[in-house]
């Protein structure tokens, strides 16, 4: 069963009494364990299909089945429940809370599905521990560099051990060195067996990605293995 | 999101922010603060009131010309047009003597006047009375004897005219002068009694001398000399009511279009005591109003919080906030800002109470009431004020949110 299935999707907002259509048609399948890159350029609809393959938006019409459940009924709250339990989001400005502890960071999103204090302490140690962090648990983000600070953030995104991973350019504001570490965290994650899909605009980012989605103007252009 | 893990996050807000809890929760301390003193005073006076005159005698009855404003006694009749105030005289003395079940009356003329002693000059209270029915003052003598009927020129005082007014204390046998102020009239009196001090004052009370009416009517210098007021004692204060009724109907043959009141005394404590009871509300009343301005202080503070916020909100939502543990948690943030500043402002409130109760000599009580009511009313208060932002928080939407600097 594919994680993800998008059949006709689109997606029209309104600008005062215009339609705008952002989304115009686009089916997609997203394998279990791919490595997905969605590129183009800015304004195709990028960051729209993220917000509604990541629950946060819905579609204006089509279907987007994920785990084969179609998200299009579902209530606000049946979509945060998704969100917490089987999305992790990676954004590129990181979005930490910066008055909480990296540790309390990455707990969030078991603290939010009720996981037990000791349960949650010790798989967040664990996560930041992947991701070399084990040393700044009690640090505030705020004290942390970029590339730490992604790190931190995808250690959060794997807390609830999620169906699919959202990257939403992950390395957009971050340097070469810390791209480059980041890419390879992913990487490292895609070859345990987790599904990925990742908006970026740099092309060397997309060397370890099992498959590159073009986007042009709403819809999806030639699928390039 | 489990509730103690909600609790958590709100205290982490706390601390983070220290100064946003103490600026947000200072209106509710103050106005917490207000309602308990306010409470506590009117208590106080309420309490102080009943005190000094819940045991009065429940077996007197008053008459007084005129009529009395609004209140429903039994000397209540209808009033349909605006009548002469009664002149109460002999008379009225004997229908009320009359009566079935009145014991002793006791017609009072009051009025100010000078007193002199020895140069020195004070305003008190002068009391014509009838002397034969005064058997309890006869009793309260402290030096020399009370009036008789027989006397004239006499006067009997109270002990803090005799002790406290002059710098020489006053005693049987010493002369005094009392003057009708506004026209320079004047008499000589010879004391011939101090009273002891009485500790519980009815009319006869404090700052007064007693003279016989025939000298009050001789000082007043009058041609139609009426009592201020009748005293009346019924024989068994459990029917006092009845025998006010009783009073009343047949004052009313000889007093067709005038008004007069005819009073158990435990009537005027009584309204005396609902009044009280309206000023205390009326004063918590007042200290609600700050309380609802510290309120919308706090309403203000968590719009601010919450568009400081947005960002934040907008990642809790992604990652699965829903929106109605979102106003959970603003909620509760408002609710423990207005139950910590409840509890802070009741204990300064019990302080402050205790304060203004021993400088200004009131008898501030403090009760359990006094305090579940400043807390209900901070807390529900407070959780209102927090209602607005929690909503605004709860219905941000994630991804414009997470746009947000």
């Amino acid at each position: 069963m594919s994680v993800v299935e998008i059949i006709d999707l689109e997606k029209t907002y309104k600008v005062g009494d215009m339609d705008v259509p952002v989304l115009k048609g686009i089916s997609l399948w997203i394998e279990p364990a791919e490595f997905v890159a969605l590129m183009g350029p800015s304004g195709c609809g990028k960051s729209t299909l993220m917000n509604i393959l990541g629950c946060l938006d819905r579609p204006s019409s089509g279907r987007v089945l994920l785990k084969g459940r179609d998200v299009g009924d579902l209530s606000d709250g049946e979509l945060a429940r998704i969100r917490r339990d089987d999305i992790g989001f990676v954004f590129q400005s990181y979005n930490l809370i910066g008055r909480m502890s990296n540790l309390m960071n990455v707990e969030l999103p078991m603290t939010l599905k009720g996981v037990s204090r000791d349960q949650r302490k010790r798989r967040a140690r664990e996560l930041l521990a992947e991701v070399g962090l084990d040393h700044r648990l009690d640090y505030s983000p705020l004290n942390l560099s970029g590339g730490e600070r992604q790190r931190v953030a995808i250690a959060r995104a794997l807390a609830n051990d999620p169906a699919i991973i959202l990257a939403d350019e992950p390395t957009g504001n971050l340097d070469t060195k810390s791209t480059k570490e980041i890419m390879k965290i992913l990487r490292g994650l895609n070859e345990e067996g987790r599904t990925i899909v990742m908006v970026t605009h740099d092309i060397e980012t997309t060397e370890n990605c099992s498959r590159v989605v073009w986007m042009r103007d709403g819809r999806v252009g030639d699928d390039a293995s | 999101m489990r509730l103690d893990d909600m609790f958590e996050y709100v205290l982490l807000s706390f601390r983070a922010d220290r100064g946003r809890a103490l600026m947000s929760s200072l209106g509710i301390i103050i106005g917490v603060i207000s309602i308990v003193v306010m409470l506590s005073v009117g208590e106080g006076l309420y309490g102080g009131v009943n005190e000094r005159f819940g045991d009065l005698d429940m077996d007197l009855i008053t008459v007084r010309p005129g009529s009395d404003m609004g209140h429903g006694g039994p000397g209540d009749r209808p009033r349909s047009t605006p009548e002469e105030p009664a002149e109460l005289s002999e008379k009225d003395v004997k229908i009320i003597e009359n009566v079935g079940g009145v014991g002793d009356v006791y017609p009072l003329k009051v009025t100010n006047a000078l007193l002199s002693f020895r140069g020195d000059n004070t305003t008190i209270r002068v009391l014509g009375v009838a002397p034969e029915n005064h058997a309890d003052l006869e009793e309260v003598v402290d030096r020399g004897r009370f009036l008789v009927d027989s006397d004239y020129k006499t006067a009997v005082v109270s002990h803090d005219v005799a002790d406290n007014f002059f710098r020489m204390k006053i005693s049987p046998g010493n002369k005094i002068r009392l003057y009708r102020t506004e026209e320079g009239r004047h008499m000589d009196f010879k004391v011939v009694g101090v009273l002891e001090e009485d500790e519980d004052p009815t009319y006869a009370s404090e700052n007064t001398i007693y003279i016989t009416h025939r000298a009050m009517e001789d000082l007043l210098d009058l041609e139609d000399y009426h009592y201020s007021m009748i005293m009346v004692r019924a024989k068994d204060s459990s029917r006092v009511e009845t025998v006010a009724e009783e009073m009343n109907e047949d004052l009313s043959r000889i007093h067709r279009d005038e008004a007069y009141t005819v009073e158990p005394l435990t009537t005027r404590l009584e309204s005396m005591l609902e009044i009280l009871v309206m000023i205390k509300y009326a004063l918590a009343g007042i200290g609600s109003i700050s309380l609802i301005v510290g309120a919308i202080g706090i309403s203000n503070v968590m719009m601010l919080t919450v568009r400081e916020r947005t960002q934040e909100i907008g990642v809790m939502k992604a990652i699965g906030a829903t929106a109605w543990e979102v106003r959970t948690l603003y909620l509760l943030d408002a609710g423990m800002l207005g139950l910590v500043g409840s509890l802070v402002g009741i204990l300064l409130g019990v302080l402050i109470s205790n304060v203004i109760g021993s400088v200004a000599m009131i008898p501030v009580a403090v009760t359990g009431q006094s305090i579940a009511f400043g807390l209900l009313f901070g807390v529900l208060i407070t959780s209102i004020a927090g209602v607005y932002p929690a909503n605004k928080a709860a219905k941000l939407d994630p991804i414009e949110a997470l746009q947000a600097e």
